[in-house]
C-alpha cells in the first residue's frame, strides 16, 4: 500500500487523492510490468492484462481511500473547532444572563439613563451580545421612567386630594360648630365622606411612597387613634372600641397608624355580614400596644391567610400584587414597613378572622393629653382662677347666654385658695399686711405700679433698695418670703414646662399672696 | 380655608356621637341647664364622659360643658343624655324666676338713668 505523499502540503483531500493515484498508478504498473516480462511466454499476454486491469483498480481504490481518510480527517478538526467555539459563545451567554444583564437592570432600576448603565456595565464580546444589551437598556429604561412618572402623578395627584380633604375637614368642623343641630346631621354626613375621600387620597400617596396627608406635634391617645380609624372607613357604626389604653402614640407616626387600623378595619367589616359588628380589642403589652381587631364573618383559609401575612410583610411593595380594587393588604403593608408594626392574621374565636396589629413600643408615649385636660379640670375645680384660660373664652364668647352663669364664677375664687395652705404658723395674718405694704411703695415716681426686683430675697437684704420703712418689719418677713419664694418658683416652673406638676399643690398659693402680680 | 393644625384632634364628631346628629330624646337641655355628675368616671369610658363626670362635680352649664370640651352644643347634648340615659349626671333647669321676684320695670329704668349720669 503506498503511502500518501506530502500530506502537509495537500491541502484539500481531493488534491491528496489526484497526487495519490498516479503514484499508485506507478508502483503498481511496474510491478506489473515486471511480472509480465519474467512471466513465461504463455502467459505474458494475459497477465499483462489482468495485472494492468488489476493495477488500475487497485490505484483506484487507494485513491479513494485517501480521498476519503483526508476527508474524515478534515470533517474531524473542523468539528472540534466548532465545538470550542460553541462553548465560547455559551460561556459569554450565561456571563450575559447571569452577570450582565443583572448588572444592567440593577443600574437602570437605580434610575440611571440607558446610556449611563450601558456605560457602567462590562459590554460583552459579541456583537449581537452587546445589540441585546442595548435593546434591553433601552426598553427597561423606558419603562422604569414611565412608571416613575406614572408614580409622581400619582403622587401629586393623592397629596392635592389629601390637601382638599384636610381644608375641607377642617371647614366642616368649623361649621360643626357655627351651625345648629337642624344641619348638624347633614354635616356629619360630608364630613365622614370627605374623610373617606382623605382615606382613599391616603392610601394612593402610601403607595406611592408620598408622605401622609398630616402630622401631628403631640402624642395622640389611644382612644383618638381608634376613632381616628373607625371614622375613616365607612361602616364605622359597626365597629365596637374596647379600650382602656391611656398609652399614646408618637405624633409623627399616628396618622400613619390610624390609616393602617382603618384599613384593617375596613377589611375586617366587609368582609362580615353587613349586621354584624367588628370588635376592637387594645392590650398594653411588653413590646407596645397590641390591636386586636376581629370580625365574625369569612373566615379565611389558610392560603389565604400566607398570602395576607405575606402582603402585609413583604420587605418591598410589588405593584404587581395591586389588584386594583383591593388596595388595602398593600397599604398596611407599606405602613407596616414604614413604621415598624407586626402585622398578623389569625382565626378568630368569634368565627371570623383575627387580626393582630403590635404597636411597637418606641412609638409609644406617655398619655400627655389625657392628663393635661384632667389637670386643668382640677386646677378649675379647685381654683377657678380670675385669669380664665383664653380658649374656652373665646369659644364661649359667641354663645350670648353666657350671663347668668358667670356671676357665680368670680365669686368663688376669692375664697377656695386661703384655706390650702396650712403648713406656715404664721402666715394666714402676716401676707395681707406685707403684700400691701409692700404692694403700697411700688407706686413709683410716675405713678404707675411699679414692680420691684428681687422681692422674694429681701430674707437677705430687708432693708431694701429704696423704701427703708416700709420693709423694716423684717422678722416676720423671712418665713413668709421662704415660703412665697418657694411657691412661686414652683408656680413658676409649673407654668414654664406646662407639665401638670404635683397634684397637692396645683396653684393656690399665688393668688392670695400677691394678687397684683397674678393680674398682671 | 382654615387648615387644621397640628393641634387639633384627629377625632371627627360622628365618631364621637357615633354617627347620632341629635339626641334620642328630645330631652330639654337647653344651654344653661346645669349638669351635675352622679358619679366617679370608670376606666374604659369615652373620654369625653370621663371629662364631662370630672368638670361636672360641681354643677356646671350645658353651655361651658361645651366650651370645656371645645365641641358643638349639639353634640354635647348627645353625650350629655347618653349619661342622663345611664344615670351619670342629673339635669337641673335653671328655676323659673316668677313675676313677682322681679323689681319694677319703672325700678330698673332709674337705676338705669342713675348709673347713666355717673
Amino acid at each position: 500500500m503506498p503511502p500518501p505523499s506530502r500530506p502537509q502540503a495537500a491541502r484539500s483531500p481531493l488534491g491528496d487523492a489526484l497526487l495519490t493515484l498516479p503514484a499508485a498508478l506507478l508502483v503498481s504498473g511496474g510491478l506489473c510490468l515486471w511480472a509480465s516480462l519474467t512471466a513465461p511466454d504463455t502467459v505474458s499476454t494475459a497477465l499483462a492484462w489482468c495485472g494492468g486491469a488489476a493495477a488500475v483498480l487497485l490505484s483506484a481504490a487507494v485513491s479513494t481511500s485517501v480521498y476519503g481518510l483526508r476527508l474524515s480527517r478534515r470533517h474531524l478538526a473542523d468539528a472540534d473547532a466548532v465545538r470550542a467555539e460553541a462553548d465560547a459563545v455559551r460561556a459569554e451567554a450565561e456571563l450575559l444572563a447571569d452577570e450582565t444583564l443583572p448588572a444592567l437592570v440593577a443600574q437602570l432600576r437605580g434610575g440611571a439613563s440607558a446610556d449611563t448603565a450601558l456605560g457602567r456595565t462590562a459590554q460583552p464580546a459579541t456583537a449581537a451580545h452587546r445589540r441585546i444589551m442595548q435593546t434591553l437598556a433601552v426598553e427597561v429604561g423606558r419603562g422604569e421612567r414611565m412608571r416613575a412618572a406614572a408614580m409622581s402623578a400619582c403622587a401629586n395627584a393623592a397629596g392635592r386630594v389629601q390637601a382638599l380633604a384636610t381644608g375641607m375637614l377642617a371647614d366642616l368642623r368649623e361649621m360643626e360648630h357655627r351651625h345648629g343641630e337642624e344641619v348638624l346631621g347633614d354635616l356629619l354626613r360630608l364630613d365622614h365622606s370627605t374623610a373617606q375621600a382623605g382615606r382613599l387620597a391616603d392610601s394612593i400617596a402610601v403607595l406611592t411612597g408620598a408622605r401622609s396627608g398630616r402630622r401631628w406635634n403631640k402624642p395622640i391617645a389611644m382612644e383618638s387613634i381608634l376613632r381616628g380609624a373607625m371614622g375613616l372607613i365607612s361602616a364605622y357604626r359597626r365597629v365596637q372600641l374596647h379600650n382602656s389604653s391611656t398609652a399614646a402614640v408618637a405624633g409623627h407616626a399616628a396618622e400613619g397608624i390610624m390609616h393602617a387600623l382603618a384599613e384593617v378595619m375596613d377589611n375586617a367589616a366587609s368582609f362580615s355580614p353587613p349586621t354584624s359588628p367588628v370588635h376592637v380589642y387594645v392590650e398594653e403589652a411588653q413590646a407596645g400596644v397590641v390591636v386586636s381587631v376581629e370580625d365574625s364573618g369569612l373566615v379565611m383559609s389558610e392560603t389565604a391567610l400566607r398570602r395576607a401575612e405575606s402582603a402585609v410583610s413583604a420587605d418591598t411593595l410589588d405593584l404587581m400584587s395591586l389588584s386594583g380594587t383591593r388596595l388595602g393588604l398593600a397599604v398596611v403593608g407599606c405602613l407596616a414597613r414604614k413604621h415598624g408594626l407586626n402585622v398578623s392574621f389569625r382565626p378568630s374565636a368569634r368565627g371570623g378572622t383575627g387580626v393582630v396589629v403590635l404597636i411597637p413600643q418606641q412609638l409609644i408615649t406617655e398619655a400627655r393629653p389625657a392628663g393635661r385636660p384632667a389637670a386643668r379640670d382640677a386646677a378649675q375645680d379647685t381654683v377657678h382662677e380670675p385669669v380664665p384660660a383664653p380658649g374656652p373664652q373665646a369659644v364661649r364668647a359667641p354663645s350670648e347666654p353666657v350671663a347668668p352663669v358667670a356671676p357665680s364664677e368670680p365669686a368663688v375664687p376669692a375664697t377656695p385658695p386661703v384655706p390650702v395652705a396650712p403648713p406656715a404658723p404664721a402666715p394666714p395674718t402676716v401676707p395681707p399686711q406685707a403684700a400691701r405694704a409692700a404692694a403700697a411703695p411700688e407706686y413709683g415716681e410716675s405713678g404707675l405700679p411699679k414692680r420691684r426686683r428681687g422681692q422674694t430675697l429681701a430674707t437677705t437684704a430687708p432693708s431694701g433698695t429704696d423704701r427703708a420703712p416700709a420693709a423694716r418689719p423684717a422678722p416676720p418677713r423671712p418665713a413668709r418670703s421662704r415660703e412665697e419664694a418657694a411657691e412661686r418658683f414652683r408656680t413658676f416652673r409649673r407654668a414654664v414646662q406646662g407639665t401638670p406638676g404635683d397634684p397637692p399643690a396645683p396653684s393656690p398659693a399665688p393668688a392670695p399672696a400677691r394678687p397684683e402680680d397674678d393680674i398682671r | 380655608m382654615r387648615r387644621l393644625g397640628p393641634d387639633d384632634d384627629p377625632d371627627r364628631l360622628y365618631t364621637v356621637t357615633g354617627g347620632r346628629s341629635r339626641a334620642a330624646d328630645d330631652r330639654t337641655l337647653d344651654l344653661v341647664t346645669l349638669i351635675v355628675s352622679e358619679c366617679e368616671p370608670a376606666p374604659g369610658m369615652q373620654s369625653e364622659h370621663v371629662r364631662i363626670l370630672a368638670m361636672c362635680r360641681r354643677p356646671v352649664a350645658v353651655v361651658e360643658v361645651s366650651a370645656e370640651l371645645r365641641m358643638p352644643v349639639s353634640v354635647v347634648r348627645i353625650l350629655l343624655s347618653d349619661l342622663l340615659d345611664t344615670g351619670k349626671v342629673t339635669a337641673r333647669h335653671p328655676r323659673p324666676v316668677t313675676q313677682a321676684h322681679l323689681p319694677d320695670t319703672d325700678l330698673l329704668k332709674e337705676v338705669l338713668d342713675a348709673l347713666h349720669r355717673l
